[in-house]
C-alpha cells in the first residue's frame, strides 16, 4: 500500500465533505488547513517514492508512474497553497457580510471535491475511469465558476459547461475508440483500458483506430485545456470565477487536461510514431500562441489578461511536447513553473479585487506601494510569466525554441516571433500595475486574510525561486522517465 | 403475348379508374368516424362524379385553350402513370414504354398543366394556388427521385416491374431493412404532399388562406371538374399503389395465372384500403402546417431519402 | 450462432441504430420543446432496446444493466426534469434559430456522410454484429453537437448534449460490446449529475436574465 498516494486522493474528499457538515466556520478552516498541508506533504512523498522505486500503486486502482508523479507535484503543491489562499479569500468575503456560512461551507465542499477529482484523475490507471474523474472535475468546476450568481458569472459558467461537456463527450469517444482497438489484443476486460497495458501492446494496436482516437482525445481534452480554437470559455471562466477558483482552473485544470492528452499521445506515438500526434499538437499550439498574443493588447481586465497568458503558456508547453525529445523535458518543466507562477499571479489579482472591487486594468497602478503582498506577487509572477530569468519559464522556453530549431526551423521562427510579442505586452502591463503611484484607496483586507493569502503567496514564490534556473537534481530522474515514455531517452541537460 | 398485354392494359385501367373514387370515399369516411360523425357512404364520390359529368360546364370568357385542355391532359397523364406501376400483377402493361423516371415526369406533367390552368383564368385565388403548388412540387421532386433511386439501387434496376418482382420473391435484394424503411418514410411524406393531403394541404376546405390544390381548380365546373377530381383520386391511388407494391409487394401475382391474378387483386385491395385508413387517421391527428413550415416537412423527406441512399452504400460495403 | 441468424441479428442491430439516427433528425426538425424532450425519451428507449438486443445476441449480460439504467435515467428521469424546466420557464417553442430547419437538416445529412467517411478505415476492425453502428454512433454525436450550436434555447442545447451522450453509449455498445460495467455506471452517474447541474443553471439563468435564450448572454467578449 502506498499511504501517501491514498492520503493525497482521500484527504481532500474527507475535508470537503467534513466542511459541508461542519457547524462552525472555525472547524472548516481547521479542516482546510489540514487538507492543504496533507496535499503538499503527500504530493512530495509520492514523488519521492516514485523517484526511488519507479512507481507507486494502490493495487488495481491507482498507479503512479513518473508522469503521474510529476502532475501530482504540480496539483498537490498548487492545490495546497490554493486551499490556504481560499481560506483567506472566502473568509474575507464572509467577514464583509457578502457570504453566509451555508454558502461558505458549500464552496469548500465543491472546491475540495474539485481538487480531489483532479488528483484522482492523474493517478488512475484506467483511461475510462480517468475520464469519469475528469468529468467530475468539470462538473464541480462548473458550479464553482457560477458561484457568485452574478449575470456575468452565470454566463461564464454556462459557456464553460456547454463547451466542456461537448469536449468531454468527444474525449469519451476517443477513449471508446482506444478500447475498440485494444480489446482485440487484450480481450474484453478492464485490462484493455489500463494505460500500462496499452503502452505494452501499443505496437499491435490498429493504427487507423488509434489515430482517430487521438484526434478525438486531442479535440476533447484540448477544449478543457483551453487550446485555440476551443479556448472561448477560458477567459470568461477565469475572469468571473471566485479568484481561488481562477487560480486552480489555470494552474491545475489546464495541466490536468494536458496530462490526459499526453496519456493518449504516448500510446499513439508507440503505435504510429511521434510525427502524427506531434504535428497536430504543434499546429494547435502555435494557433493558441497567436490567439493569446492577439488578445493581450486589447484586455481591459487584469484577470482576463492572466487568463490569456494561460492560453499562451499551455500552448508553449504543448509545443514542447509536440516537438518531442528535449521538448518533452522542457514542456513538463514549463507546466510546473507555469502552474506556480500563474497561481501566484491570480493570488495577487484576487487581493487587488478584494481591495478595489473592480477588475479594470487601467485603474490599477502602484501596487507595490499600496499592497506590498499583492504587488510582489504580481510583479514576480509577471516577470516569470514573461519568460525572463531567473525563473524556470525562461529556461524551458529557451529549450523549446532550441528543440524546435533543430527539428522544425519554421516552427521555431513562428514561436519566437509570437513569444517576443507576448513578452512585451505582458511585461508592460505587469510593470504598469506594480509600479507608479497608487490611484484609489479601496478597503484593505483584514488580518486573517493577509495571513492565509500571505502564506499561499509565500510558499509559491519560495518554490518558484528555488527551482529557478536549474532543475533540482532530485527531480531529474522523473523528467528523464517522462521523456522515455514518449520515445528514446535523451541526455538530461544541466 | 400481344393479346395478354392489351388485356392487361384494359384490366389495369378499369381497376384504377374504379378503385380511385372508393379510396377517396374511404378516407372521408374514416375521418368522419374519427370526428364522431356518420359521414357519407364510401361510394359517395361515384355519385358526385356522375352528377358532375351530367352538369353543363361554365368556362370563363378570359381563358385560353389551356384551361379546357388541362383536365384531359391531367387525366390522361395520371392514368398513363398508373399504367407504369404494377398494381395486382408484378408485370406492368406499359413496361416497354418507360421506367420509374417516366412515372415521375408523367405526374409532373399533369401538375405543370394544372399550375398553368390555375393562372389561366386570371383570378386571384388561382394564381395563389398555382404559386403554392409550384413551391410544394419543386420541393417534393428531389425527395421523390432520391427515395425511388434508393429503392432502385437495392433492386439493381429502375424498372418498376423488376423492382416489385424481385422484392416479392426476395431475389437478389439487399435485405437490410434500414434503407427501405427510410425510403418508405420519405416516399410517404412525398405522397401526402403531392396529393394535397394534411399536413401539407387540406382537401376538405376552401379556406382561401390555406388551400393549394382547391384554389387552382376553383374555376372548374361540370365535366371538367369531374375529370380533375377523378385525376386527383387517381394520383392518390397511384402513390398508394407505388408505396404498397414497392415496400410490401407480398401477395402480388407474379404470373398471369387466373388464380394468382384473383388473389393478387384481393390482396391489393386490402393493402390499399389499409393504407387509405392510415392516411385518414393521420389527417385526423395532425393539423395542417403553415405554408412556410411545409419546407421543414419536405426537408425531412429529402434527408430521409438521402440517408436511405447513404445507408444503402454503407451497409452493402 | 448460425450464419443466417447472425446476419439477421446484425440487420436488427442496424435497424435499431438507423431508427436512433432518425429520432435525431426528428429532434432537429422539431420546434416544440416538449416534443423535443419526448423524442429524446423515445430515442433513449430505442437505444436501450438496441443495447438489450446486442446483449441478447452476444450473451454479455452486463449490457442488460446498462440498458436498464438507460431506460430509468434517460427515458424517465431526465425527460421528467426537462419537462419541469420547460413548464417553469414557460417557453414552448424555439421560434428563431441560428440555422433554419431545412438548412439544419441538410447539414445533418452532411454530418452523417462525414461520420461514415471518417469511420470507414476502422469499420473492418469491428465485430460483425455491430460493425455499422459505430459510424451511426459518430453521426449521432455530431448531430447532437450541431444541435447545441444551432439552437438558442438552453433546453434544446441540453437535449443536444444528451443526444451526444446517447451516441456515445451506442458507440460503446457497438464498438466494444459495452465498456466494463464500472465505467458504464460511472458514465451514467456523470451524465445524471451533468444534466442536474445544467438544469440548475437554466433556473439561475432564468432568474438572472428573465430568459433562457442564450443569445442574451453577451456581456462577456474578447
Amino acid at each position: 500500500m502506498a499511504w501517501p498516494l491514498l492520503l493525497l486522493v482521500a484527504v481532500p474528499i474527507v475535508a470537503g465533505l467534513g466542511s459541508l457538515l461542519a457547524g462552525r466556520r472555525r472547524t472548516v478552516e481547521v479542516l482546510q488547513c489540514v487538507s492543504a498541508v496533507t496535499m503538499l506533504a503527500s504530493a512530495v512523498l509520492v514523488a519521492d517514492r516514485v523517484i526511488a522505486g519507479g512507481s507507486a500503486a494502490v493495487e488495481g486502482f491507482l498507479h503512479t508512474d513518473a508522469l503521474s508523479a510529476w502532475f501530482d507535484l504540480i496539483l498537490g503543491v498548487v492545490g495546497g497553497t490554493g486551499t490556504l489562499y481560499a481560506v483567506g479569500y472566502m473568509g474575507e468575503s464572509m467577514d464583509r457580510g457578502h457570504l453566509p456560512l451555508k454558502r461558505y461551507r458549500q464552496f469548500f465542499c465543491l472546491f475540495d471535491l474539485y481538487l480531489a477529482a483532479m488528483l484522482l484523475a492523474v493517478n488512475l490507471e484506467n483511461i475510462a475511469i480517468m475520464w469519469i474523474a475528469i468529468e467530475g472535475s468539470t462538473l464541480s468546476a462548473a458550479l464553482l465558476i457560477g458561484f457568485d450568481r452574478s449575470k456575468e458569472a452565470l454566463e461564464a459558467g454556462w459557456k464553460y459547461i456547454i463547451l466542456s461537456s461537448v469536449g468531454i463527450a468527444l474525449a469519451l469517444f476517443g477513449t471508446i475508440l482506444v478500447y475498440y482497438s485494444s480489446e482485440h489484443v487484450l480481450g474484453v476486460s478492464s485490462e484493455a483500458l489500463r494505460w500500462s497495458e496499452l503502452y505494452r501492446v501499443a505496437g499491435e494496436l490498429d493504427p487507423a483506430a488509434i489515430k482517430l482516437a487521438f484526434v478525438f482525445a486531442l479535440i476533447g481534452y484540448g477544449t478543457k485545456a483551453g487550446i485555440a480554437p476551443m479556448h472561448t470559455w477560458l477567459p470568461d471562466a477565469h475572469a468571473e470565477a471566485p479568484t481561488p477558483v481562477s487560480a486552480m482552473l489555470s494552474a491545475n485544470m489546464l495541466s490536468l487536461a494536458v496530462y490526459a492528452i499526453l496519456r493518449f499521445k504516448a500510446v499513439t506515438d508507440k503505435t504510429v510514431g511521434p510525427e502524427f500526434s506531434g504535428s497536430l499538437i504543434i499546429v494547435l499550439a502555435l494557433l493558441s500562441l497567436a490567439v493569446s498574443s492577439a488578445f493581450f493588447l486589447v484586455q481591459r481586465d487584469y484577470k482576463r489578461l492572466f487568463a490569456y497568458s494561460s492560453i499562451e503558456h499551455i500552448g508553449i508547453a504543448l509545443l514542447g511536447f509536440g516537438i518531442g525529445g528535449l521538448g518533452v523535458f522542457a514542456g513538463a518543466w514549463h507546466l510546473m513553473n507555469h502552474a506556480l507562477a500563474k497561481s501566484t499571479a491570480f493570488y495577487g489579482a484576487g487581493l487587488v479585487f478584494l481591495r478595489h472591487n473592480h477588475k479594470s486594468l487601467e485603474r490599477v497602478t502602484g501596487l507595490l506601494d499600496q499592497m506590498p503582498l499583492a504587488g510582489t506577487a504580481i510583479l514576480v509572477a509577471g516577470i516569470a510569466l514573461s519568460g525572463l530569468p531567473p525563473f524556470g519559464l525562461f529556461s524551458s522556453e529557451v529549450l523549446i525554441a532550441a528543440g524546435a530549431y533543430t527539428a522544425k526551423p519554421d516552427v521555431a521562427y513562428a514561436f519566437l516571433a509570437l513569444l517576443a510579442f507576448a513578452f512585451a505586452t505582458l511585461l508592460y502591463q505587469v510593470l504598469r500595475m506594480a509600479l507608479g503611484t497608487p490611484g484609489e484607496a479601496g478597503t484593505a483586507p483584514g488580518r486573517q486574510c493577509r495571513i492565509f493569502t500571505g502564506a499561499a503567496v509565500g510558499i509559491n514564490l519560495v518554490v518558484l525561486s528555488a527551482i529557478g534556473l536549474q532543475v533540482p537534481p532530485r527531480l531529474e530522474p522523473l523528467l528523464a522517465s517522462i521523456v522515455t515514455l514518449f520515445g528514446a531517452g535523451i541526455e538530461v541537460p544541466r | 403475348m400481344m393479346l395478354h398485354a392489351v388485356l392487361l392494359i384494359v384490366a389495369q385501367t378499369i381497376v384504377l379508374l374504379a378503385v380511385s373514387p372508393f379510396i377517396v370515399g374511404l378516407i372521408r369516411k374514416v375521418k368522419a368516424r374519427l370526428q364522431c360523425r356518420r359521414g357519407a357512404g364510401v361510394f359517395q364520390p361515384y355519385a358526385d362524379l356522375a352528377k358532375l359529368f351530367r352538369k353543363q360546364p361554365v368556362v370563363s370568357s378570359t381563358t385560353s385553350w389551356i384551361f379546357t385542355a388541362t383536365p384531359y391532359i391531367l387525366f390522361a397523364s395520371t392514368l398513363a402513370a398508373g399504367l407504369l406501376v404494377p398494381v395486382f400483377v408484378s408485370q406492368t402493361p406499359l413496361n416497354f414504354a418507360g421506367n420509374i423516371i417516366a412515372l415521375v415526369y408523367l405526374l409532373a406533367l399533369g401538375t405543370f398543366f394544372l399550375i398553368l390552368a390555375g393562372l389561366d383564368a386570371g383570378s386571384a385565388f388561382g394564381g395563389m394556388g398555382s404559386s403554392r403548388e409550384a413551391i410544394v412540387a419543386s420541393l417534393t421532386e428531389p425527395a421523390m427521385i432520391l427515395s425511388i433511386f434508393a429503392i432502385a439501387l437495392t433492386a439493381g434496376s429502375t424498372n418498376l416491374s423488376t423492382i416489385v418482382h424481385k422484392t416479392a420473391l426476395l431475389e437478389g435484394i439487399v435485405t437490410d431493412p434500414s434503407p427501405h424503411l427510410m425510403a418508405f418514410a420519405a416516399l410517404f411524406i412525398v405522397a401526402l404532399a403531392e396529393t394535397g393531403r394534411v399536413p401539407v394541404d387540406n382537401p376538405a376546405t376552401h379556406l382561401e388562406l390555406t388551400m393549394i390544390h382547391e384554389a387552382m381548380v376553383l374555376e372548374y365546373s361540370g365535366r371538367y371538374l369531374a375529370l380533375v377530381e377523378w385525376a386527383a383520386g387517381l394520383k392518390l391511388l397511384v402513390f398508394l399503389t407505388l408505396i404498397v407494391n414497392i415496400f410490401a409487394p407480398w401477395g402480388i401475382a407474379t404470373s398471369l395465372a387466373p388464380g394468382a391474378l384473383g388473389l393478387g387483386l384481393a390482396v391489393y385491395l386490402v393493402k390499399v384500403s389499409g393504407l387509405a385508413v392510415v392516411i385518414g387517421v393521420i389527417e385526423s391527428m395532425f393539423a395542417k402546417l403553415r405554408l412556410f413550415r411545409v419546407t421543414d416537412l419536405l426537408g425531412v423527406a429529402f434527408i430521409l431519402a438521402l440517408l436511405a441512399l447513404v445507408f444503402f452504400y454503407v451497409l452493402r460495403g | 450462432m448460425s450464419l443466417l441468424s447472425q446476419q439477421l441479428g446484425s440487420q436488427m442491430v442496424n435497424l435499431g441504430s438507423a431508427l436512433l439516427l432518425l429520432t435525431c433528425f426528428a429532434i432537429v426538425a422539431q420546434r416544440r420543446l416538449t416534443a423535443c424532450v419526448d423524442m429524446f425519451a423515445v430515442q433513449s428507449v430505442l437505444l436501450a432496446a438496441t443495447a438489450a438486443l446486442v446483449a441478447f445476441l452476444t450473451g454479455i449480460h452486463h449490457i442488460y444493466i446498462a440498458a436498464a439504467l438507460t431506460v430509468v435515467i434517460k427515458a424517465v428521469l431526465i425527460p421528467r426534469i426537462l419537462k419541469q424546466v420547460v413548464e417553469r420557464l414557460n417557453v414552448t417553442r424555439e421560434l428563431v434559430m441560428n440555422v433554419n430547419i431545412p438548412a439544419s437538416l441538410l447539414i445533418c445529412g452532411g454530418l452523417v456522410m462525414l461520420a461514415f467517411f471518417i469511420t470507414q478505415p476502422i469499420i473492418p476492425l469491428g465485430f460483425l454484429l455491430t460493425r455499422d453502428s459505430l459510424a451511426i454512433s459518430l453521426a449521432i454525436i455530431l448531430i447532437g453537437f450541431f444541435t447545441m450550436i444551432a439552437r438558442k434555447k438552453a433546453v434544446t442545447q441540453v437535449i443536444g448534449f444528451l443526444v451526444m451522450e446517447n451516441g456515445l453509449f451506442l458507440g460503446a455498445t457497438s464498438a466494444a460490446y459495452g465498456m466494463p460495467l464500472i465505467v458504464e455506471i460511472g458514465v451514467f452517474f456523470d451524465v445524471l449529475v451533468g444534466a442536474l447541474i445544467i438544469g440548475i443553471y437554466t433556473h439561475r439563468l432564468q432568474d438572472a436574465f428573465d430568459s433562457v435564450d442564450t443569445t442574451k448572454l453577451t456581456t462577456l467578449k474578447e
